[in-house]
């Protein structure tokens, strides 16, 4: 059946996230939210636990959405906002804000977030295509060394404005603070995502490359801009609201083509609610390790991301080495 | 003529080296007298206290970064990769917190600076090497692979690490993490002596090893060719290289791209293919960066930028510019 | 030299498989066969850069892996395709690391003697303080040469010598291998593509198929149209000059 995976994958996301909406510092029984009594345990529910779940929801679709499109458009399974220098790009963009209009709130930061996001990830990707590299493994190793420059940019100036402090805490991703009113930006996700979903095959096109595209009647830049944007926008929204977790983008993506093969609007869907699941489960680890404290789900996505990145790396390896020697 | 190619080469090798121990000592001197009102001798010997730790602990780490770096680009066989890009750094800092996350803020393994380092050491000279070789196999010594997954273990490492400080101690995290980890600001100038000796132990050990190192530079064909225990010989040199970054992230905390820039440097100026030498002039270029930096740190930017996040945006520049156009070493 | 039965294994696909020859002594031997036949990884093998799966090679009679590597070093030299270049090395100091398994890195007189002599012979006197990295391909290959012709082995091994050297190289190479073999008395092992080199240099050749020996023996015996045919699956005609069998193919 054609939609198995995807039913599969969306029950268990339904369990995952009513199980989530019960976990947490107070214990609140389900006998206790039917009786309708208003309390405060109700309050919690609503302005604390839903806004949180769906902050959670929106970031695990749209980073893996992210990653899924910067893949396709640059034909390299290891590019994603983590290494494609978005997430940096942004928290620069944020650093920028903050310096210059320090009393103007979250609209400013996002404004700036999202063109430094766009205007990082568009360089990053004109650079490598104008280098035209033959190794796989090179153009991420580059968006990370182009991550850390923009990074330390930043660093300087967080020090040389003497905000390093309050940087530091904006930009560790954590879902801590989502309260009702302060996260909606990230509803932005979803109109991006079905934007994403029309252009699906157009980035698939565009991903084969520039003749190929315009043999095809498409306009090959255009597109391209295009998806990078959009996947640097939900990147920016993610990092201005929860902050930055890395991985996501990267692995999410990867494993769901492991099942599912290659085309972009087959997979999508399945991305998306992978990605979901995958930093619910995360964020559900980092509240139950030191309870009633919570780690910052960054730090969790970073360690169980990067242990499934160098599998993906093993993996491809060894694939690369079986292909070398039928070569021979 | 030859003789007389050869009598000019040495002549210019004695002046490199006479303009880099010049410098040393100008960047030496500077950092010590510099705005440190000599007039006054009570305020002078306070803050003399105060910046020669800071200075040995900066001469220490720009030795052991410098033979680090140089000994592993030897062994890899490239000149873009260094210890530090491939998350040495992060392993020393992740292993360090780990000792403390499981013997607890109280014990002597915590409290006492010296115990602290020396089980460091040890279970970094053990950990490290097992990982990176394991690297090395299992990829075999594709160095494309070897540096990427080098990234990756790094913010690895650096997200445990973060990790079980937080599980220790949610509210303090920040007043753990820098007890935890040493910076520029805040060297760890209580280990220096043992430093110091662990350095020398580590040169007595890896002296047989470095007159190979200068065949092994070759590549693996030509050092078993030239009779070359090749993997024993790696195994020692990759663990002189895990302990000397363990020197250095013990006392300055992790810099990044140090190793890469004075690596690369001492190769192009030093113009030879004698790892003594190389090393040397590696050290001697990790102190003008290290100690003129810091000053200008001091100086000019007074203290609010860490010489770190220079050497980081010119050191990553540095690298772009290295893997674009010069690719490393033949692959 | 004794090959017996060697095995080789990539994954699941065995690249050498139970080959076993008799290297004779002070001769040149060349190997040859179509790409992938195994012919470079019996090579590896025989050189100790490739570990292997099973089989024996003995080695004036002892195992290689029994040899202490720096001994070996002073028995047997291999040139491979790939060196680094980029290291900040004369020429002078690249052949004196043909002392290295002998005096480490301080050259004794006689040392400097083996040196001296080696650099002559490969006739690099007027770029002996040249840096390897600003020498054409040629030369360096000559400076390669020379650094194995200072390890002063009995046996010289060359693993596809005359890749990436134009027909003046190439040919020039060759008749230095005969002479290394001739003068000095070296037994010499080649990896060759090039049939004809090997047919006019060689004494004997060894044909590999498939992982395994289609044919070891004379230049003329296995030279010829139809074992030819067998291992490279094209059809020969071979042209007597100067007495040797010249191939051609199109």
């Amino acid at each position: 059946m054609k939609y198995k995976s995807t039913i599969i994958l969306f029950i268990i996301l339904i369990i995952l996230a009513i199980m989530s909406l019960f976990m947490g510092a107070t214990d609140i029984g389900i006998s206790t939210l039917i009786s309708g009594e208003k309390s405060i345990y109700s309050d919690i529910f609503l302005l604390a636990r839903i806004p949180r779940l769906l902050a959670i929801l929106c970031t695990g679709v749209g980073m893996s959405v992210a990653g899924l499109i910067m893949q396709q458009l640059c034909m390299n399974k290891f590019v994603s906002p983590t290494t494609g220098a978005t997430i940096q790009s942004a928290e620069f963009g944020i650093a920028l804000a903050m310096i210059a209009f320090p009393t103007m709130g979250l609209a400013v930061r996002t404004i700036f977030a999202f063109i430094l996001a766009i205007v990082g990830t568009l360089l990053f990707v004109f650079f490598i295509q104008r280098i035209k590299f033959k190794d796989a493994v090179l153009v991420p190793l580059i968006g990370i060394m182009f991550g850390n420059i923009i990074g330390g940019i930043t660093n300087f100036l967080g020090y040389q404005w003497e905000i390093t402090q309050q940087l530091s805490t904006y930009f560790s991703g954590s879902f801590s603070l989502i309260l009702q009113g302060n996260y909606e930006l990230v509803y932005l996700v979803v109109p991006l995502i079905i934007l994403a979903f029309i252009y699906a095959n157009h980035f698939n096109i565009v991903g084969m490359g520039e003749d190929f595209s315009k043999n095809l009647g498409i306009n090959y830049q255009g597109i391209l801009i295009l998806g990078l944007s959009i996947s640097a926008v939900i990147t920016a929204s993610i990092i201005v609201v929860v902050g930055q977790i890395s991985y996501i983008g990267l692995i999410v993506p990867n494993l769901v083509v492991l099942f599912k093969g290659d085309k972009i609007r087959g997979t999508l869907i399945d991305t998306a609610l992978f990605g979901a699941i995958f930093v619910l489960l995360c964020d559900m680890i980092a509240r139950s390790i030191i309870k009633p404290y919570e780690v910052p789900i960054e730090l969790i996505v970073g360690s169980v991301g990067s242990v499934i990145f160098i599998i993906m790396l093993f993996y491809k390896l060894n694939g690369g080495r079986k292909v070398a020697v039928n070569e021979q | 003529m030859s003789n007389e190619e050869r009598k000019k080469r040495r002549r210019r090798n004695r002046t490199v080296y006479l303009i880099l121990i010049i410098s040393v000592l100008a960047s030496v001197v500077g950092y010590l007298l510099f705005n440190s009102y000599l007039s006054k001798p009570k305020l002078f010997q306070y803050i003399l206290g105060l910046r020669l730790p800071t200075l040995v602990c900066m001469v220490i780490a720009a030795v052991a970064i410098g033979a680090a770096t140089l000994i592993f680009q030897s062994i890899v066989n490239n000149q873009i990769v260094t210890p530090a890009l491939l998350g040495m750094n992060s392993i020393y800092t992740f292993l360090h917190t780990a000792v403390v996350f499981v013997v607890g803020t109280g014990s002597p393994l915590y409290l006492n600076p010296n115990l602290s380092f020396c089980v460091d050491l040890i279970t970094m000279g053990i950990v490290a090497t097992l990982v990176y070789w394991y690297l090395f196999k299992k990829t075999g010594h594709n160095i494309l692979y070897i540096m990427l997954i080098g990234t990756v273990l790094s913010s690895f490492f650096g997200s445990i690490q973060s990790s079980m400080i937080r599980i220790m101690e949610p509210d303090e995290y920040d007043t753990l993490l820098t007890t935890l980890v040493a910076d520029f600001n805040n060297v760890n100038g209580e280990i220096i002596t043992i430093a110091i000796v662990c350095l020398l132990l580590i040169g007595i050990f890896l002296i047989p090893d470095l007159r190979q190192l200068d065949v092994i530079a070759m590549g693996r064909n030509q050092a078993i060719n030239l009779g070359v225990d090749y993997d024993h010989a790696i195994r020692r040199l990759l663990f002189g290289v895990v302990l000397c970054i363990a020197v250095a992230t013990a006392t300055i905390g992790p810099v990044s791209f140090l190793g890469l820039i004075v690596a690369n440097l001492s190769r192009q100026i030093m113009k030879t293919y004698k790892h003594t030498h190389l090393i040397f002039g590696a050290s001697l270029l990790g102190m003008i960066a290290l100690v003129g930096g810091q000053m200008i740190s001091q100086h000019i930017f007074h203290f609010t930028v860490p010489v770190s996040t220079f050497v980081t945006i010119g050191g990553g520049i540095y690298f772009l510019y290295l893997l674009l156009y010069k690719k490393g070493a033949n692959s | 030299m004794n090959v017996q039965d060697l095995i080789k294994n990539y994954g699941s696909k065995t690249v050498v498989d139970e080959v076993s020859f008799q290297v004779p002594k002070g001769k040149v031997l060349s190997l040859i066969g179509p790409n992938g036949a195994g012919k470079s990884t019996v090579m590896g093998m025989i050189s100790r850069l490739v570990a292997r799966d099973a089989g024996i090679i003995h080695f004036e009679d002892k195992d290689l892996n029994k040899w202490k590597s720096k001994e070996l070093a002073k028995k047997l030299a291999i040139l491979t395709q790939h060196n680094n270049v980029q290291l900040k090395l004369t020429v002078r100091e690249l052949v004196s690391f043909g002392r290295f398994p002998y005096s480490g890195s301080h050259l004794t007189k006689e040392d400097k003697e083996i040196v001296d002599k080696a650099i002559a012979y490969m006739e690099l006197e007027s770029i002996e303080d040249r840096f390897i990295d600003e020498l054409s391909g040629g030369q360096r290959q000559r400076a390669y040469i020379a650094m194995v012709i200072a390890q002063d082995t009995d046996y010289i091994l060359f693993d596809e010598p005359t890749n990436n050297l134009d027909i003046y190289h190439a040919s020039n190479l060759m008749r230095m291998v005969r002479r290394l073999c001739d003068e000095l008395g070296k037994t010499v092992i080649l990896v060759l593509h090039e049939i004809n080199y090997a047919a006019f240099y060689s004494d004997y050749v060894c044909a590999f198929a498939d992982g395994k020996i289609a044919k070891f023996g004379t230049v003329e015996e296995v030279i010829n149209k139809e074992c030819l045919h067998d291992i490279y699956k094209v059809d020969f005609e071979i042209i007597n000059v100067k007495g040797k069998p010249l191939s051609v193919y199109y």
